[in-house]
């Protein structure tokens, strides 16, 4: 199936179209919202300004405006998710598809994988986030490290699948080499359940982030959407007030919908692989 | 055997690993524990010459290794900063609660989960079963710590049915067995509400398409044809089939179970190992940080172990060829 013709298919899902459009204005207000938005983040005004037309959004307890924070919060969010999401899948496919051809080598990974996936993800990044104090790259590398297994899991037992298949068996008969039936033949089927479990580590690494922050281990000097919401967390007055419609309910909808936008995308996909059960 | 050798191996990295990473980490954070100038925290005498005691960082590393595993072996995880208190006292009062919020999330979002997957499987392509997906999707796109503030705004704020956060009322230490329980299970209603709808939809649409799949097999038609009532049809043949992937995912969702756990806790104030751990790192009480990791990973790694053993005893086809 050609790309076009697989976008052509998901657009037919009403929920993956509804979730695909949500992506793109996500997308579209953390690419030039910080721009277009004329205050910046970083800049202090009046603290605990209500909203106005000057402040959509109000100012929080040290006066930065919350609308700027909200739009640098979702272009930090989505910068790290497509990451370290990207970075997980690349990985976890090419070592998938590699264990899955290559018999030996695929022992050794599934060991590694086994061990890697029998570890609770959320305990150990806490932990080192406590101990290394996080910035952009380091929550990366947490999120990819324990990221990969899952992806090289899934497409390893896609490959065992395939190869089973009798084009494979043909091309091996003709003497085609094995690097051209795992690049020509094999990745591309793969391609689907690399896509699929890219959007569930995104889906992770956007909630991982914001809990991570709101349990006071995110990077103080960022604004991420989970930092918003764990500074206004810790505002005491926060929720007798009507304060949190402004401060905290902006970030966590972010979050919610953004999360939505993924799961309906994620649902379109498997119907399309699976349209028994839609 | 091939299971277990596997979970020991993997505890043993998990121990080892919380052995290395603060000795090993950029920035040694606990190289400053000696310094009484440079620590976060004004710590006594008394308490720093124990934590260094703990630590040993003045002596050579495998020494160390060999005291930490000695030392987990006793059941000494440490002396807490914060509370100056050992650590695994404080983590005994805290675990109950913990336990309590996710043995009581697992069980609700498990048995609504699979009832609502088997009401949309039963009435598939129906407005129910369109509803009945959108809203469980929906509320698991919610982080759990934000469900849960919403919860505290709607139910405790506003409502004011509910108390906004804490585990008991201190005015009610005194009280009766049965208010007392009255009063815990006002406390937990929200925050296991909040873990419930936040798990809700993987299990709902599992159980979902596994019964759709079931009920497209071959036995379940012989059965409508010798005229079985539907009712029966669906609860004794379709539905204990279609559970079983079921509990492989709940045996999986453990881990995201706790984790939702401990941001609900933090967001409700609810004294568990999440708040724990919340409150340790805030402070810098890494032998409390520790404790409460080991904790957490050991449970959670016992727990999948657990459910792994009971798969294979509900589904025989597994016992034959293992």
């Amino acid at each position: 199936m050609t790309w076009r013709g697989a976008t052509c298919l998901i657009l037919r899902d009403r929920l993956a179209r509804i979730g695909l459009l949500l992506l793109l204005v996500f997308a579209a207000a953390a690419a030039a919202g910080p721009w277009l938005w004329p205050h910046d983040a970083w800049q202090m005004f009046d603290a605990m300004l209500p909203p106005s037309a000057e402040h959509p959004l109000g100012t929080n307890d040290l006066g930065y405006d919350l609308l700027a924070e909200l739009l640098q919060g979702a272009r930090y969010s989505l910068a790290l998710a497509t990451v370290a999401a990207l970075v997980s899948t690349l990985i976890g496919t090419g070592l998938g598809v590699a264990a899955g051809y290559y018999r030996n080598l695929g022992f050794v990974v599934m060991r590694v994988v086994d061990v890697f996936l029998s570890v609770p993800r959320f305990p150990l990044i806490v932990l080192m986030a406590a101990f290394a104090r996080p910035g952009f790259l380091s929550l990366s590398a947490f999120f990819v490290l324990v990221g990969w297994p899952s992806v090289a899991r899934m497409t390893r037992a896609r490959i065992l699948t395939e190869r089973q298949q009798e084009y494979i068996v043909a091309a091996h008969a003709t003497g085609v080499p094995g690097p051209r039936i795992v690049g020509r033949h094999l990745l591309p089927t793969v391609l689907p359940v690399a896509f699929a479990r890219f959007i569930a580590e995104m889906q992770h690494i956007i909630v991982a982030e914001a809990g991570l922050s709101f349990m006071g281990l995110g990077d103080p000097t960022t604004r991420s959407w989970g930092m918003t919401l764990s500074h206004a967390s810790r505002y005491p007055a926060l929720l007798i007030s009507n304060v949190w419609e402004w401060w905290a309910l902006p970030p966590g909808l972010a979050i919610t919908l953004f999360c939505l936008a993924l799961a309906f995308l994620g649902l379109g996909l498997e119907r399309l692989a699976n349209p028994r059960l839609a | 055997m091939h299971k277990v050798a596997q979970f020991l191996l993997t505890v043993w990295l998990v121990l080892t690993l919380n052995f290395l990473l603060p000795r090993l980490m950029p920035g040694q954070p606990l190289a400053d524990l000696d310094n009484p100038l440079a620590s976060p925290l004004p710590l006594s005498q008394e308490a720093r010459t124990r934590i260094l005691a703990y630590y040993g960082l003045d002596r050579p590393l495998a020494v160390q290794y060999r005291d930490y595993l000695l030392g987990l072996m006793r059941g000494d995880l440490g002396w807490s900063i914060y509370y100056n208190a050992p650590v695994s006292q404080v983590l005994v009062g805290r675990l109950r609660w913990t336990l309590a919020l996710v043995g009581g999330a697992t069980l609700l979002y498990l048995l609504l989960g699979g009832l609502l997957g088997a009401v949309s499987a039963w009435r598939r392509g129906s407005v129910l079963d369109r509803t009945l997906l959108v809203a469980t999707f929906a509320t698991g796109a919610f982080p759990p710590f934000f469900l849960g503030v919403l919860l505290i705004v709607l139910f405790g704020v506003r409502l004011k049915w509910l108390p906004l956060g804490g585990a008991q009322s201190v005015t009610l230490l005194e009280g009766t067995w049965s208010q007392r329980a009255a009063d815990v299970a006002r406390h937990m209603a929200l925050p296991v509400l909040a873990l419930v709808l936040t798990n809700l939809a993987d299990v709902y649409y599992l159980t979902r398409n596994s019964l759709v799949q079931v009920l497209g097999e071959g036995y379940i038609t012989v059965a409508r044809a010798k005229g079985l009532a539907e009712r029966a049809l669906l609860f004794r043949h379709a539905l204990p089939n279609a559970l079983l992937p079921v509990v492989t995912l709940a045996a999986l969702r453990v881990g995201s179970v706790v984790m939702g756990a401990m941001l609900v806790e933090v967001a409700f104030a609810y004294p568990g190992i999440g708040l724990a751990i919340s409150e340790a790192s805030a402070g810098r009480d890494y032998p409390l940080l520790q404790g409460a990791f080991l904790v957490t990973m050991l449970s959670i790694m016992a727990a999948n172990l657990l459910a792994e053993g009971l798969y294979v005893l509900l589904d025989p086809r597994l016992r034959r060829t293992s």
